[in-house]
């Protein structure tokens, strides 16, 4: 069934792509539209299904390459679950913020967007390394191209900087992987990819701090954490919105899944013994994204920054290593996909009108756009962390949890939570208040389509702000079963 | 009726869903009617809930609602929790909440800066009644939390709801921001809180607390007084509040001077038990508490803007508040909390009547001789004026604020006291300078009185709540909360504490009509910098400017473009500068490949030889 659903989801890319040459150039994004309608209601009827006994909604298995011990593997378990349904409810949020912003190629780009989801969903069940890898790398390409052909006027530097980051860390994983493979292999006389037989690897003290290294360096590139983030930046402001909404909402997600699946897991000593170093990275890209946040003048970057310093909180409640931290990880994961995906929709809808992202040619915008205006305060007050909102819930619990393993780092991390007020509220100056920019006659409202999408973000939110408990009660079985948490 | 206890705050919270839902398409009667009619039924709900709670005789009641979360050994629940203190906070925000609410539907009338204005103002006030109720009900540090940056998100909208203007957003994010300050001193408080105690269920929480150390029980609190510091605007986290007069006038009296601002008050008197643990904690409160007095008190003197004296006036009333907790009178500091309430708002209801009639004039400067012709805002200001200054007996300031410093006597000794004493009497002063200034002399703006009965009747009850409510505290609260007992009048300091306002007084007529002349000192350097001193709030705001938001704004532009990107467009320089060294060789050039070839071939050959 897993399988089904990323198949599905790949043949509707192609399937988009026919229907954009050959019925209408509108076609493709309803068949968008209703690939990802299709994945989020499965996905909630798993969740209405009930997990088995062991913990699992779904579960798959077909040989691939049995010589060296490759298989789909493909699970579905609480985390697993929820971020599907993410990928899935944001790929519908992606299509709408696109709507009629695509101008060229329309079936191809909606092609790329299925193919992106499709990878982002593998990654997030595949429980055998090299299918793993597999999907980590159907994920890039087609975001390449969707930054290089449909993106704005350095789509060029941004994209190639995307895919290098991306690239070179993706092949340390891989040479990680393939080692930890071959060490395995060693020890135990068994040829295996598969994600629950390395668990329990048998690997030397001196080799597994490299190993868990390469895992980490990849993971925490794509989350990005500071001193690896400077890609995210070029690539947000430049890519298309729905690659903003994608990037920001769910392959950021896939670096901080990736850490609490694979890199912890793999390597608990290891990860262990490097925790503090990871909290510190952790609480260097809450303070310096916020700082870096504050600085620009382009909206779009401004949000980018802002991911920057949500994701130090993740890495603050993974490394943790307490129960309170990963949640507060996981919520944040969530929160943060509603939130961010909602700001870059808008940063969007505002370049699409106004054909600028430069904050100093805004202001007043409130007055042409009252909708427009309303949304952006709901999340950028959501992002500020207001408690009955879902990031408030996520980055207490993180900090929570942090401040049980080191007090003067999470002293710091909440600083952040200042810096965030200062640059969430600037933004919302800068953009909606303020005189209004006589340069600015006129600026069409939200609509329906828009809002009907913005007021299911605000819900999800509200609902994860308020009552979080069922999804806390869903991540906290895949948590127990992860077993490294004393 | 204790049941529906939940009905209190959710009234409001309804009023604001139905506004925001509505996106301001509704009349703007009805929007009054939802605006100030569910913060009515709130009020009535609270009342006969309470009249139900004392019935029952019970010390507290607890209505559970649902657990927010639950993660390991974190359980927070959503629980109304009734007690004295929240009683008298409850009615407090829902009584005088309704009162400047029903003001509201009139001062907001006909400020339609822009379509949907008089609707979103509702909104955000009804959120605000909302936040500030969970704020005080909360049974929980949590739910206190999110009452707490509730309030805090409500006051910065409102304070810029005239967005047009960037000074109006400018004050509300100083607002937003300085108050989120002490609020990161507060979820380290929490973070701490929780990993000595387990819980931050706070009567859990409190009846735990003994086992802290003294040193713990000292960094707890000094954390959560530094978030009670930057809510109710204490010294150092004061700057915001005379900057948020920027709100609408029913802004400031409800959020600025009658409840959010009193919340850390409110988070002291909570967790009495915590700081009993900590005698130097108490000391630091009682002392931030002291110093805003004094500091806000001497500003308030310089100030022209008539509601920025009076956010000034908030701020040492705060800070009576403050050192009443510092040296142990708990239930005097709530007594002069509900005083406040009233008479503040008062104050500021009938400035905005004032403020409202000379078409936004503020500058008292500009305003004279209006008692005549505004009489209903001058009577209002002028019980609210004897109530702020204590005038012996007949006013509800002078109960509580004697209680206050005669309490401060017994168990702290002459300093407390005689800086309680010197601040009353500015209050004197600066209040009398005020009423002289705008009401008496030559009229200078031409009013026009625009008084319905939705702004009238306000003022008045809040007129009579102002006069009443201090023997009502004595009678009531007092056995609600204890501790404001019989104090003796006779005693020597008793007189002096009385006298000392009415000497206050007695100076400011005789200098502020002109009958003794201070302009020589006023003019000269010396007075003159004095003067610039005090009004720039004692340069506060000078000194966070250089240290804070330079340097900040100086890392900010330098550091626009990233300088860890550096690492990476250096490696790619680097790289691009080997592909163009390497490239150099490669010229298509028989003759030179072949002499390359030769002397490359020479060294090999040298090195095989072993000669080099």
């Amino acid at each position: 069934m897993i399988l089904g659903a990323i198949l599905v989801l790949l043949a509707a890319g192609a399937l988009a792509w026919a229907a954009g040459r050959f019925v209408s150039p509108n076609a493709p994004r309803w068949v968008s539209m209703l690939a990802f309608a299709a994945g989020l209601a499965w996905a909630v009827l798993e969740w209405q299904g009930g997990a088995g006994a062991n913990g699992l909604y779904a579960e798959q298995f077909i040989p691939w390459i049995p010589r060296f011990g490759i298989n789909v593997i493909l699970e579905l378990d609480g985390l697993s679950l929820l971020m599907v349904a993410l990928t899935m409810f944001l790929g519908i949020v992606a299509v709408v913020s696109s709507w009629d912003e695509i101008e060229a190629g329309k079936g191809f780009f909606q092609f790329n967007i299925l193919w992106v989801m499709a990878g982002v969903v593998g990654v997030f069940t595949a429980l055998d390394l090299f299918l793993f890898f597999f999907f980590w790398e159907v994920m890039l390409i087609p975001m390449y191209f969707l930054i290089a052909i449909w993106g704005h006027e350095n789509k060029g530097y941004a994209s190639m900087k995307f895919f290098l980051f991306t690239q070179i860390s993706g092949l340390l994983m891989l040479l990680a992987i393939l080692a930890l493979v071959y060490f395995h292999h060693a020890s135990s006389g068994e040829l295996t990819f598969g994600y629950k037989a390395l668990l329990g690897a048998d690997i030397s003290e001196s080799v597994r701090l490299w190993l868990m290294l390469g895992f980490f360096v990849a993971f925490a590139t794509k989350l990005p954490s500071v001193p690896v983030h400077t890609w995210l930046p070029d690539a947000h402001t430049q890519a298309p919105t729905a690659g903003s909404v994608i990037l920001a909402g769910i392959l950021l997600k896939t670096g901080a899944y990736g850490l609490i699946r694979f890199a912890v897991p793999l390597f608990p000593d290891a990860s262990q013994d490097f925790a503090w170093w990871a909290m510190l990275l952790g609480a260097v890209s809450v303070l310096y994204g916020g700082a870096m946040a504050f600085s620009q003048s382009d909206f779009k970057r401004l949000v980018a920054y802002s991911s920057i310093a949500h994701m130090g909180f993740i890495l603050l409640g993974v490394y943790a290593f307490n129960e309170l931290g990963m949640q507060g990880a996981i919520v944040t994961m969530i929160a943060h996909g509603f939130s961010t995906a909602a700001l870059f929709m808008m940063a969007g809808a505002i370049q699409h009108r106004l054909h600028t992202r430069e904050m100093s040619r805004m202001g007043g915008l409130w007055v042409h756009a009252p909708r427009m205006g309303v949304m952006t305060l709901f999340f950028v007050v959501a992002s500020v962390g207001m408690p009955g909102l879902g990031n408030f819930v996520g980055e207490f619990l993180a900090l929570l949890g942090a401040f049980r393993a080191s007090v003067p780092l999470t002293v710091a991390a909440t600083i952040g939570i200042v810096v965030a007020a200062v640059y969430g509220l600037y933004l919302m100056q800068r953009s909606f208040q303020g005189a209004p920019n006589p340069d600015v006659a006129a600026m069409r409202d939200f609509g329906a389509r828009e809002m009907s999408v913005m007021v299911l973000m605000m819900a999800g939110l509200v609902w994860v702000g308020v009552y979080p408990q069922p999804l806390l009660d869903m991540s906290a079985a895949t948590i127990a079963k992860l077993g490294v948490l004393p | 009726m204790l049941d529906l206890l939940w009905l209190v705050p959710a009234l409001p919270l309804l009023g604001f869903l139905a506004l925001f839902a509505t996106e301001g398409k509704l009349p703007d009667k009805l929007v009054a009617v939802i605006g100030a009619g569910t913060v009515g039924i709130a009020a009535l709900v609270a009342l006969f809930a309470g009249r139900e709670f004392l019935q029952s005789g019970e010390p507290s009641f607890s209505l559970s609602l649902w657990t927010w979360i639950a993660v390991a050994d974190f359980q927070p629940s959503i629980t109304l929790y009734l007690d004295a203190l929240s009683l008298v906070m409850m009615g407090v925000i829902t009584g005088v909440g309704f009162l400047i609410h029903l003001y509201a539907t009139g001062y907001m009338w006909k400020d339609h800066q822009e379509p949907a204005s008089y609707s979103r103002f509702f909104a955000y006030m009804n959120l605000f009644v909302f936040a500030m109720l969970m704020l005080v009900l909360g049974d929980n540090l949590l739910v206190l939390f999110l009452g707490w940056e509730g309030v805090g998100l409500c006051s910065y909208l409102l304070i810029g709801f005239y967005h047009r203007d960037a000074a109006n957003g400018y004050a509300a994010r100083k607002a937003f921001v300085v108050t989120r300050v002490g609020d990161t001193a507060f979820a380290l408080g929490l973070f701490l809180l929780f990993r000595e105690l387990g819980s931050l269920e706070i009567q859990q929480a409190l009846a735990a607390s003994s086992a802290l150390t003294p040193c713990m029980a000292t960094a707890i609190c000094l954390l959560l007084l530094g978030g009670a510091v930057g809510k109710s605007a204490q010294v150092p986290l004061q700057t915001w509040l005379p900057d948020a007069m920027a709100g609408p006038t029913p802004v400031s009296a409800l959020i600025h001077a009658a409840t959010m601002v009193t919340a850390g008050v409110y988070l002291i008197a909570r967790m009495q038990d915590l700081y009993l643990l900590s005698a130097n904690a108490q000391h630091y409160v009682a002392v931030v508490g002291l110093a805003t007095l004094l500091i806000a008190s001497f500003t308030a003197l310089t100030q022209r803007d008539i509601k920025r004296i009076l956010a000034y006036s908030t701020m040492s009333q705060i800070g009576y508040m403050f050192m009443a907790l510092g040296v142990g009178a708990w239930s005097a500091a709530i007594f002069h909390l509900m005083t406040h309430a009233f008479f503040k708002a008062l104050l500021f209801l009938a400035s905005g009547s004032v403020i409202l009639a000379l078409h936004h004039e503020q500058d008292i400067f500009k305003m004279g001789g209006l008692w005549k012709k505004l009489p209903v805002p001058f009577w209002s200001m002028a019980i609210g004026s004897g109530a702020l200054v204590a005038l012996p007996f007949v006013t509800s300031g002078f109960y509580s604020k004697d209680a206050i410093l005669l309490t401060a006597y017994d168990t702290s000794g002459w300093l407390y006291w005689g800086g309680g004493v010197l601040a009353a009497g500015l209050t004197a002063l600066y209040t009398t300078r005020m009423m002289v200034i705008t009401f008496f002399g030559d009229a200078k703006t031409e009013p026009h009185e625009d008084s319905r009965i939705n702004m009238w009747l306000p003022l008045a009850v809040l007129g009579v709540l102002s006069i009443v409510g201090g023997w009502f505290g004595i009678g009531v609260l007092d056995e609600l909360l204890g501790g404001l007992g019989d104090f003796s009048h006779a005693s020597p300091v008793a007189v002096v504490t009385m006298a000392v306002p009415l000497l206050g007084i007695l100076l400011g007529v005789l200098v502020f009509s002109g009958r003794i002349d201070v302009a020589g000192f006023v003019e000269s350097k010396a007075g003159d910098a004095l003067r610039r001193f005090f009004d720039s709030g004692w340069a506060f705001d000078w000194l966070y400017e250089r240290v804070f938001v330079k340097p900040f704004l100086w890392l900010a532009r330098v550091n626009k473009g990233d300088v860890v990107d550096l690492i990476y467009t250096l490696t790619k320089s680097i790289t691009r500068g080997l592909h163009h060294t390497g490239a150099l060789t490669q010229t298509g050039r028989l003759r030179w490949y072949a002499a390359n070839m030769a002397i490359g071939l020479i060294v090999v050959l040298l090195l095989a030889a072993g000669w080099l």
